[in-house]
């Protein structure tokens, strides 16, 4: 399954890319994860590759569909179905995270199914506070451990603290990144960006803002280009590149987005001032801008609020899996709130990576974008 | 979109009150009602609440029970009207809430939003449907779940009941849950007071999941302004146990061949649990119900000619035709043993002092059904050992797992869970998947047919088979 982000150079491999593949290769080890609450700085410190789980734009599902339900998450099923054909074979240990009931349930069958030697479940809280924020620092202290004793590779504060360090200008990059986006002719698309976050969760911290950084100052000599339409995408964890390039090809531009695989993932900041663990314990939990957080609904509605403004768009797209009720149900929220401050919003509910969807969807922008004055 | 006032709903009224207005019909009713005075009834409404009437009063062991049981929820509805004016704060809690603690504060009124969609689905005509598709209307996927998204729905429509607070246990154990009690405190600008149990069994875990409780107390006590009584909530919690050592007699009346307890029980229980708990109905109900059952036993009453299947629910009953579902069975010799929600784990408590009291409480809502299996370190695990004891220790043949589609965890490890279930207790599952009330998803007539099938070609076979060797 190979993936290209047409007309740049960047380029997205399949699932066992040559990254990983050589990583492998030189006798590194690979750890699977897959929500943003997980600190890959700690899988980074103990000398592991953090390797944020991904479909790719998978279509197909048949073995996950004798494991999991038709009412699960397509994207959920789309990966195990990369476990269970052995494409994930690579993964020395995979982490479990209390993302959402899907997420659950997947990773469930898919340790059922590998029994991979190294399984660690982190326990995320579900709201910041005091006393949730305590609980997860020993969350991660336990992490530590584990790793630690089971990759025989202790994980110390210096190193801790240099994976900060690391991940810290990756987000800094980002932050670069995204305003190159959202300048009035953006030298990035919505589907670059898209695609650099899907290279990077597969990468080391420190290659991944050299990646970034080589990017950005290409694209800060290249002419930008104004759109007809500028839009927001906000949602929960698309790596369809393809289906985003669609999307564009209509005239739009995503300018700015609230994805998880795009800017939620870059919000955290921890400091590198005190203990890390306790530094990466608030960095984490302070920012998950995701609707699996309950009583901060508001937190997220002034950040997609606030880009939104900052970015200039003329709309925005809520894009969800089936079956996601976190993100169904918040949509409903972020719609009236948009719409209510003047932006129009497009709530879209698809099948992941179902070509058979792709046609509707591109229908729905293209009445949008006419909606909104952007169509071609 | 609003909503058809039609000839059932009265300006200023929404689905609850609708429904309590319906059921003021149970205090029409004389002692000792007669066959001919049910099905008289049952003639006399529409076809819902027909299936209603009949699935509660056709078979005289259930009668005046429900009858009985049904009077007092009336009246505790009624409360729930005049909480406010009272000047207590009127709260929604979901089912996966044990509701005794709410009891034990004065100024609280907890109303459990699945009995309130329960209560919709079960006596107004035309059932959730309008609220469900209300909700669907305003946005919301359709694959939330009924049980709490039509009570919600109801609550945002229009006129009527409008709670103070929305007071939530579910993030961790269930998402559609969670979202629908946040967001409609989101929606209606009123407080939200959440209890999250940590996805996390090591007593870490649970000491996390005590100290979150004890802060929940806190919050609820600022809000109110009232201190939880250590005096108040002993007296809760002692009739709470009155009620546990009934729970206890009824598992065990429940192991006999063939089981003395009638079908539609499990319903009256799981109401009892959701919303009357801690409170001297919920006793008087339960003393009744064992007493029933102890009597059905003594006599060796049984409804069919003989016990053809006992069923073991996996998850949870369905609930929109009470009639065609339990009494269907009852009458086809299929005793249901239970679901998920009738399996309680209630610790030894010590009424010493307020902290003892609330540990005990802890415990109880760490292991509440479903808190305790879908927010267990393994969904499929903690799911597959629970339905196993309760299979094993109550006799079950087999189970079904009238799964709801909005069960995301459930339907996403149902594999692996009917899989060991055989290896384990070489029990088959029969899975079907349709909504807990809303018969459009799957209806009676399917859910039916696929059960006669399964018992006949599974479960009989496999009995005869035994008997043979
Ligand atoms: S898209 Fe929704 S349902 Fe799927 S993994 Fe993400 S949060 Fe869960
Ligand atoms: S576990 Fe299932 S039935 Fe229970 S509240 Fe959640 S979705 Fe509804």
């Amino acid at each position: 399954m190979m993936m290209a982000v047409s007309g740049t150079a960047l380029e997205i491999c399949e699932v066992y890319d040559p990254y990983v593949r050589e990583w492998k290769e030189g006798g590194g080890r690979v750890v699977g994860y897959s929500c943003v609450a997980t600190p890959v700085e700690l899988i980074e410190a103990a000398g592991l590759l953090p390797y944020r789980i991904k479909a790719l734009g998978n279509p197909r599902t048949d073995l996950a569909d004798g494991e999991m339900s038709l009412f699960n998450c397509s994207f959920c099923r789309s990966c195990l179905q990369l476990a269970l054909d052995g494409t994930y074979d690579f993964l020395d240990g995979l982490i479990e995270t209390n993302g959402c009931d899907h997420l659950r349930a997947m990773f469930e069958n898919w340790q059922h199914n590998k029994n991979l030697p190294f399984f660690h479940y982190l326990k995320v809280p579900h709201f910041f506070r005091d006393d949730s924020l305590e609980y997860f620092r020993r969350e991660l202290e336990l992490l530590r451990k584990h790793l630690a004793s089971h990759f025989d590779a202790p994980v110390e504060d210096d190193a801790l603290k240099r994976a900060i360090e690391d991940w810290n200008l990756v987000r800094e990059r980002w932050r670069e990144l995204c305003s190159l986006r959202e300048l009035p002719e953006p030298r990035v698309t919505g589907s670059e960006a898209l695609a650099l976050e899907l290279a990077g969760s597969r990468m080391r911290g420190q290659d991944f803002a050299e990646l970034l950084s080589s990017f950005i100052e290409e694209r800060k000599k290249a002419p930008g280009k104004k759109p007809r339409a500028r839009l927001m995408l906000c949602g929960p964890a698309t790596d369809e590149v393809a289906w985003m390039e669609e999307m564009e090809s209509l005239g739009a531009v995503v300018v700015a987005d609230a994805l998880c695989f795009g800017s939620r993932a870059f919000l955290h900041r921890p400091g590198t001032g005190g203990d890390p663990l306790e530094e990466l314990a608030e960095g984490y939990l302070t920012s998950i801008f995701c609707p699996r957080m309950y009583k901060e609904y508001d937190k997220r509605r002034s950040y997609i609020m606030e880009t939104a403004k900052r970015a200039g768009v003329d709309g925005a797209v809520y894009l969800y899996n089936k079956f996601c009720d976190l993100h169904g149900t918040d949509s409903v929220l972020v719609r009236r709130d948009l719409e209510n401050s003047g932006i129009p919003v497009l709530v879209l509910e698809k099948e992941y990576s179902a070509a058979a969807d792709l046609g509707r969807i591109k229908t729905r922008v293209q009445a949008f974008l006419e909606r909104i004055g952007g169509g071609v | 979109m609003t909503l058809e006032k039609g000839y059932v709903m009265r300006p200023g009224e929404n689905g609850f009150e609708r429904a309590v207005g319906i059921l003021e019909m149970v205090y029409k009713f004389a002692e000792n009602v007669s066959d001919e005075a049910v099905e008289g009834a049952a003639n006399f409404v529409f076809p819902e609440l027909k299936n209603t009437v009949l699935g509660l009063l056709e078979l005289p062991a259930n009668r005046d029970l429900e009858i009985f049981f049904f009077q007092r929820l009336l009246e505790l509805f009624w409360e729930a009207q005049r909480a406010q004016s009272e000047g207590k704060k009127l709260i929604f809690i979901p089912f996966t809430f044990p509701p005794e603690l709410f009891w034990a504060f004065d100024s609280l009124f907890p109303l459990c939003t699945e009995i309130v969609s329960g209560a919709i689905v079960n006596i107004c005509y035309g059932q959730g449907e309008r609220f469900w598709d209300y909700a669907v209307s305003l946005g919301l996927p359709d694959s939330l779940c009924s049980g709490n998204t039509i009570g919600i729905a109801s609550l945002l429509a229009g006129p009527g009941l409008k709670p103070d607070a929305i007071v939530y246990n579910t993030p961790g154990s269930c998402n559609p849950n969670a979202k629908i009690h946040a967001f409609a405190a989101d929606y209606l600008g009123v407080p939200q007071f959440i209890l999250e149990k940590p996805v996390d069994e090591s007593p870490r875990g649970r000491e996390q999941y005590y100290k979150y409780l004890l802060r929940f107390v806190r919050e609820l006590e600022e809000w109110t302004g009232e201190e939880l009584r250590e005096e108040r909530l002993r007296e809760v919690m002692q009739r709470a146990y009155r009620a546990v050592d009934l729970y206890n007699e009824y598992w065990e009346l429940k192991k006999a061949r063939p089981c003395p307890v009638p079908n539609i029980f499990s319903m009256t229980l799981l109401v009892l649990r959701s919303q009357m708990w801690g409170r001297e109905e919920c006793v008087e109900v339960l003393q009744r119900m064992v007493d029933i059952s102890k009597e059905r036993l003594r006599k060796g009453e049984y409804t069919a000619p003989e016990e053809v299947a006992r069923i073991y629910i996996s998850y949870i009953y369905w609930l929109f035709d009470f009639y065609n579902y339990f009494t269907w069975m009852e009458k086809k010799g299929i005793s249901i043993l239970g679901d998920i929600l009738a399996i309680h784990y209630f610790p030894p408590i010590d009424y010493s002092s307020k902290e003892s009291m609330l540990r005990a409480y802890a415990d109880i809502a760490f292991d509440y059904p479903m808190t305790r299996q879908m927010g267990g370190e393994s969904i499929s695990l903690r799911w597959v050992d629970d339905i196993c004891y309760a299979a094993q220790d109550l006799g079950a043949d087999a189970c079904v797992f009238g799964g709801v589609h909005a069960c995301k965890h459930t339907l996403g490890t149902i594999s692996f869970f009917r899989r060991e279930l055989m290896k384990r207790l070489g029990i088959p599952t029969l899975v079907l998947i349709g909504d807990v009330f809303d018969k459009r998803q799957t209806p009676m007539e399917i859910f039916q047919r696929e059960v006669e099938t399964f018992v006949d070609q599974v479960v009989s076979r496999k009995k005869a088979g035994r008997r043979r060797k």
